[in-house]
């Protein structure tokens, strides 16, 4: 097997700071005009060239849908591409599959979806390798990962089913799976998308461990602060075309994002208005919802959100927002404790009385709950007010698909839906232009409280902008906004108030004035303040 | 003698239903849902009586494990390289099968539907203490056991189970997450195929049209109450075999049915399939990617 | 995002664009299934020539046994309209996300009560047949609501329950016909229902009777549920999506029962219509040959059709067609009845995979565009399947 061994030096975390010295400037991986056109003609990526040395931690910068996580699927074997080369050390390979990219030492560590959720570690770490489930070969194996994870410091308890583990040790059973297939090229995508700031730290230790001992890093991200911390050089992308590849060294914040984003279009949220009048529309008391597993995902929580608010609810992934927001818009039922809109109960409320009550819901997982892929437009126009009379005709209760359709030019005009006609089925739009017919649709209920969870995820700069603005506009016209969202920024640019989530707990709730992104950044991670009550 | 001709009637009943249950365990452990199990008992069957008559007992095996290996192949390739609906694909595979072998039935044989399988053409039974056995009952318990320890204990199981529950996982480790489907697929078409001679020129001894009578979809529900463990697979099948031996064997009894009508006993196997999916079904996990294709991006 | 030039107008004129839209899917629709049909038809011919058939002859006389007179054109009708209930049956539960593979014993209970309300109870002529199809529906609705109620509550899966259903409903109609509902006048079949409620032929000496409007009727009537109510638009939803149903405020549970309960009607006077609606027998068979495999090939007409109401009578008339033509074929050319059941079975594994036809169709658009203009660079969202 071609390709350098894992590094075999000390305990990681000695030398902390500053990305390592120069490294020697010679190309080791080249990537020649890369092209990708996917067969429905979308054309990702256009002629991108993208080189770096051994040793070399790469960043490749870029919005969502800039083409990062396509141009390293195609450098790990997983895509094909549609026309350039690929070089190591001057030879051109091909890549087919992960095998192949594997056999040349290139492991990507994916963002989302590469452990079996039932395996452990060990058997996830194995998987592919063709290692006997049984016997001494297991135990030889077993031992050899007992060495990386001391040579590496990435520890994970190896019989525990991964889906029993915490994010922050999934992703460390991923990268050893990865290190244990002797890559010389590593890639991560978004690694730190899911952890907390401390964990954040203790990777980017590993991986300045691995660069010195020769193994070229590419890391994706969007994020300026890990670019500037981590990598020698970087590379942006935008709309499938490399802007432009820097030093590190040299290069600032303010650079990198005109470069990412191009100069006019850095986002912005809207003027805060004064709101006079504190009046609570949601009162949350108490309350205790269980996960899927059955045990407390959100425990005790109290606090209210007032009318002209954003309350936001900040905390890493996975730390039972999701679950709180199910229960406040009728979708999971409340184990124990209360919540009032406008003074009526909501826990166990069916969600179209809630609707009826006042609730606007954009929901987290806009493709599972908020619309329906393969229907058009007009018909996700009205998913979930479909049996208001306004969309009725007298005669037995059917649809006047005619009032529909000018409700859902209506939406489509004012959130600036871009899309061909009203008909076109809903999975043809972006994502940007799903999420703005999803928000449009609820906001056009005028409500008097609007629940978000992570409104902007996924979404290009300038759609997030636009989501952003029109909650802004909700909470200046007096109405109660309850933002669930994992990015920090966006919570400390829209909020009035934040509670931060750990482990089904509010651990303390902030005023604006005293936003401490630090301070919060502990919170997320479960350092500091105990539950609170907002 | 009553206890023991039972005990034979479950045993001989459990091998369709087992073995077929035992190869769409092994399939939908990867991924592959296969509901034209009944077509490819029905076909490989057929297939089973023409390859006895022309070679002898043996060559009838061979041919229904080749009859129901390439209809699983149909099957997988639609369903793996295709991203075809797998429940469609299993439905044109029954009604296919019912239509090949009503008429092969009279291509061949010259008759509308019905041709009995001649003594000499069967697989030889084993003497034991509870009278003539097939020796396929052993084989069923074998081949469940072979699957067991295929799943949990082999590397290809490892990425079977990948497969089925995270297939961008596997593919990302290097599994070649369409080729270990496909082999599940005509894995589980060929024990089916090979569950399909046994009806065909052992068991039953006849071929007609409707010669497995639903049992491919009992076989579908052993699945189910195995929670994809083989072994269970067997426990199920006898149990499914039980009432459905009780039935072939009251209905052929003139005391029985003079007291209850030969209708209701026949009615039997499936009232209690019914009742036992009902009870059992529970908290069974299903691998999370079964019956979804897969395609990368 | 770049706005694109146009883009203002497009929803002032989306009215056109969505007329082209709609003409142009359903256009693609009837491609493919045309394609999958014309397949099966060649396989059919393959199949025909290596036994030694003469296929053409065959065809002539599916052709002629199908369309050659008035009594033929009868004869398909007659065929098609049980398939267009059956179809429904489940070609309904799939568009709401559910396989209902029991439209065989729905439609056989709905027989019996047929038969039961048809022979034994005394009514004015015209309450009688809609009683007679008011029970069969019922008996229907009770043979398909079990299984969705075990899939609601114990999560059964409903193609497991609906078989065993089918065997169970198979069994207790060879039961019931043989020794309770029989005639003593013919060991054959069972009584026959009384002559106000027998629909009279169309056709003088033809099988075809008003029972035709009531298949298309009901086709039409669930066409309109499912397009133009908001019931039918939750069904609809919760095939396409289960969880933005409960978003969307509605019941799984009751959407499964509503869905189930009409398709098991619509079975259940499938079986009526072979009882009140066949000359001359109006009666079931002690054998149940009059309802041979209705049930099943519902399936087949319902995924040919498309699950559309509409698809799904198109469909129905192109299996009765091949039912009804499948009797000269055998008089022509002497080829089993069966072919065309290898036939049905070649076109839904054809259909199964419309990937293979969406690749051919974009391989051949692609063509075009090469030669016309560049491909767009707009990026949709690549769909998550179901």
């Amino acid at each position: 097997m071609p390709g350098s061994s894992v590094p075999r030096t000390g305990a990681p975390g000695q030398r902390p700071g500053p990305p390592a010295g120069p490294v020697q400037s010679d190309t080791w991986l080249e990537m020649r005009g890369i092209t990708k056109v996917y067969p429905d003609g979308t054309r990702a990526l256009d002629k991108v060239d993208l080189a770096a040395a051994k040793g070399e931690i790469h960043g490749l910068l870029g919005e969502n849908g800039a083409g990062k996580s396509t141009l390293m699927k195609i450098l790990s074997g997983i895509l094909p591409m549609t026309s350039g080369r690929i070089l190591i050390g001057g030879r051109e390979i091909a890549l087919r599959n992960t095998n192949d990219a594997l056999a040349h030492g290139i492991g990507m560590v994916h963002q989302h979806y590469s452990l079996v959720p039932t395996f452990t570690a060990l058997d996830n770490i194995l998987l592919g390798r063709g290692a006997p489930l049984s016997g001494p070969a297991r135990s030889a194996a077993r031992a050899r990962i007992k060495r990386l994870m001391d040579d590496t410091g990435l520890y994970v308890p190896l019989d525990v089913p991964i889906e029993q583990l915490p994010i922050g040790t999934r992703q460390r059973a991923e990268i050893l799976k990865t290190l244990d297939r002797n890559v010389s090229l590593l890639i991560l995508d978004e690694p730190t998308a899911v952890l907390t700031p401390q964990e954040t730290e203790q990777l980017f230790q590993v991986l300045r461990t691995l660069s010195r001992g020769g193994t070229t890093i590419i890391l994706i991200t969007h994020k300026l602060p890990e670019v500037l911390a981590l990598t020698h050089r970087v590379t942006v992308l935008r709309h499938g075309r490399v802007v432009g590849t820097r030093p590190t060294a040299g290069a600032t914040a303010q650079d990198l994002a005109r470069m990412m984003v191009g100069a006019e279009r850095l986002p912005a949220v809207k003027e805060r208005r004064p709101q006079a009048i504190v009046e609570p529309v949601l009162r949350v008391a108490e309350l205790t919802v269980l996960g899927d597993g059955g045990t407390p995902a959100v425990r005790n929580v109290t606090f209210e959100v007032s009318r002209g608010e954003i309350f936001a609810i900040a905390g890493v992934t996975g730390n039972g927002q999701t679950e709180l927001i199910e229960a406040l818009t009728g979708l999971r039922p409340a184990a124990s404790g209360y919540a009032y809109l406008l003074g009526q109960p909501i826990t166990g409320v069916n969600p179209r009385k809630l609707y009826e009550m006042g609730l606007a819901h954009i929901p987290e997982d806009r493709h599972r709950l908020g619309m329906v892929a393969q229907l058009s437009i007009m018909e996700n126009s009205i998913l979930g007010v479909h049996f208001q009379p306004r969309f009725r005709r007298a005669m037995p209760g059917t649809l006047h698909w005619g009032r529909v359709r000018k409700y859902a030019r209506d939406v489509v005009r004012r959130f600036n839906v871009i899309t061909p006609s009203l008909r076109t089925p809903m999975r043809s739009l972006s994502g940007g232009n799903q999420q703005k017919l999803v928000v449009g649709r609820e906001l056009s209920k005028s409500p008097a409280l609007v629940v978000a969870g992570q409104p902007t995820r996924g979404l290009d700069v300038a759609a997030a902008a636009t989501i952003r603005d029109l909650l802004m506009d909700m909470r200046n016209e007096g109405r109660a906004v309850l933002l669930v969202s994992a990015d920090l920024d966006e919570v400390l640019a829209l909020a009035d108030r934040i509670a931060v989530m750990y482990e089904g707990e509010i651990r303390a709730v902030l005023e604006r004035g005293q936003f401490d992104r630090e301070r919060i950044g502990l919170l997320m991670g479960g350092v500091g303040d105990g539950p609170a009550a907002g | 003698m009553l206890f023991s001709s039972l005990l034979l009637g479950a045993l001989h009943a459990m091998v369709p239903l087992t073995m077929t249950a035992t190869g769409e365990i092994l399939s939908e452990r990867a991924g592959v849902v296969n509901i034209g199990l009944e077509g490819i008992l029905l076909l490989s069957a057929f297939g089973a009586v023409v390859g006895a008559e022309a070679g002898g007992p043996l060559a009838g095996l061979v041919v229904g494990l080749g009859v129901g290996a390439i209809l699983g192949l149909i099957h997988g390739v639609i369903a793996v390289y295709f991203r075809g609906d797998q429940i469609i694909s299993g439905v044109g595979i029954n009604i296919l099968a019912l239509g090949l072998v009503a008429i092969g039935i009279v291509w061949q044989w010259g008759v509308a539907g019905f041709h009995q399988v001649d003594r000499a053409l069967r697989i030889p039974h084993l003497v034991t203490p509870l009278g003539s056995m097939s020796p396929m009952v052993i084989v069923t318990v074998l081949l469940a056991a072979l699957t067991y320890y295929l799943i949990h204990h082999t590397n290809l199981g490892l990425q079977i189970q990948a497969v089925g529950e995270n297939p961008a996982a596997a593919d990302a480790a290097g599994v070649r997450v369409e080729r270990v489907r496909l082999f599940g697929a005509v894995y589980a078409g060929a024990l089916a195929g090979l569950a399909g001679a046994y009806l065909s020129i052992d068991w039953l001894a006849t071929i007609t049209r409707n010669l497995p009578a639903g049992r491919g979809f009992i076989a579908l529900a052993t699945v189910v109450f195995s929670r994809l463990n083989p072994f269970l697979a067997v426990v199920g099948g006898l149990i499914f075999g039980f009432f459905d031996g009780l039935g072939l064997l009251a209905s052929t009894s003139r005391e029985i049915t003079q007291v209850v009508p030969y209708q209701f006993i026949q009615m039997l196997p499936y009232v209690v399939t019914l009742l036992v999916v009902t009870g059992v079904i529970g908290r069974a996990r299903f691998p999370a990617a079964s019956g979804q294709p897969y395609r990368r991006e | 995002m770049d706005p694109r030039p146009g883009d203002d107008q497009a929803a002032e004129s989306s009215g056109a664009a969505d007329r082209r839209r709609v003409v142009r899917d359903a256009a693609g629709t009837a491609g493919q299934v045309l394609l999958a049909a014309a397949l099966g038809l060649i396989i059919g011919a393959v199949l025909m020539e290596i036994a030694g058939y003469d296929w053409t002859r065959a065809y002539q006389g599916l052709w002629l046994g199908a369309f050659g007179d008035p009594w033929s054109v009868a004869d398909t009708l007659a065929s098609a309209t049980p398939l267009i209930l059956t179809g429904l049956a489940f070609g309904l539960c799939f568009r709401a996300g559910y396989f209902n593979i029991g439209g065989q014993g729905q439609m056989t209970v709905g027989a019996l009560a047929a038969v039961v309300v048809g022979a034994y109870i005394p009514v004015p002529t015209p309450v009688a047949v809609f009683l007679v199809l008011l029970a069969a529906g019922a008996a229907g609705a009770v043979w398909s609501l079990t299984p969705a109620f075990l899939k609601a509550t114990r999560g059964v899966h409903e193609v497991i329950s609906t078989i065993m259903f089918n065997w169970i409903a198979f069994y207790l109609a060879l039961y019931l016909a043989f020794y309770s509902l029989n005639d003593p006048q013919s060991a054959e079949r069972t009584v026959r229902v009384l002559p106000g409620v027998r629909l009279a032929p169309l056709l003088a000496g033809a099988d075809a009777t008003a029972a035709i409007f009531i298949a298309a009727g009901i086709a039409l009537a669930l066409y309109w549920l499912l397009w133009h109510t908001p019931w039918g638009y939750e069904m609809r939803v919760a095939g396409l999506n289960p969880s933005a149903l409960r978003y969307a405020g509605a019941s799984p549970v009751w959407t499964i029962n509503w869905t189930f309960m009409l398709a098991g009607m619509a079975a259940g006077i499938a079986g009526a219509t072979q009882i009140i609606g066949r000359p001359p027998t109006y009666a079931l068979y002690g054998d149940l040959s009059n309802l041979g495999d209705l049930g099943f090939d519902g399936i087949a007409v319902a995924l040919i059709g498309r699950n559309h109401p509409i698809g799904i009578i198109a469909s129905a008339v192109f299996f009765g067609a091949l039912g009804s033509g499948a009797r000269m074929m055998q008089i022509m050319a002497g080829v089993p009845l069966d072919m065309v059941r290898i036939v049905h079975g070649v076109i839904i594994i054809a259909l199964a995979a419309p990937e293979v036809w969406s690749i051919i169709a974009k391989s051949l658009v692609r063509r075009r565009a090469a030669r016309t203009e560049p491909v767009s660079a707009q990026a949709p969202n690549s769909p998550a399947r179901r």
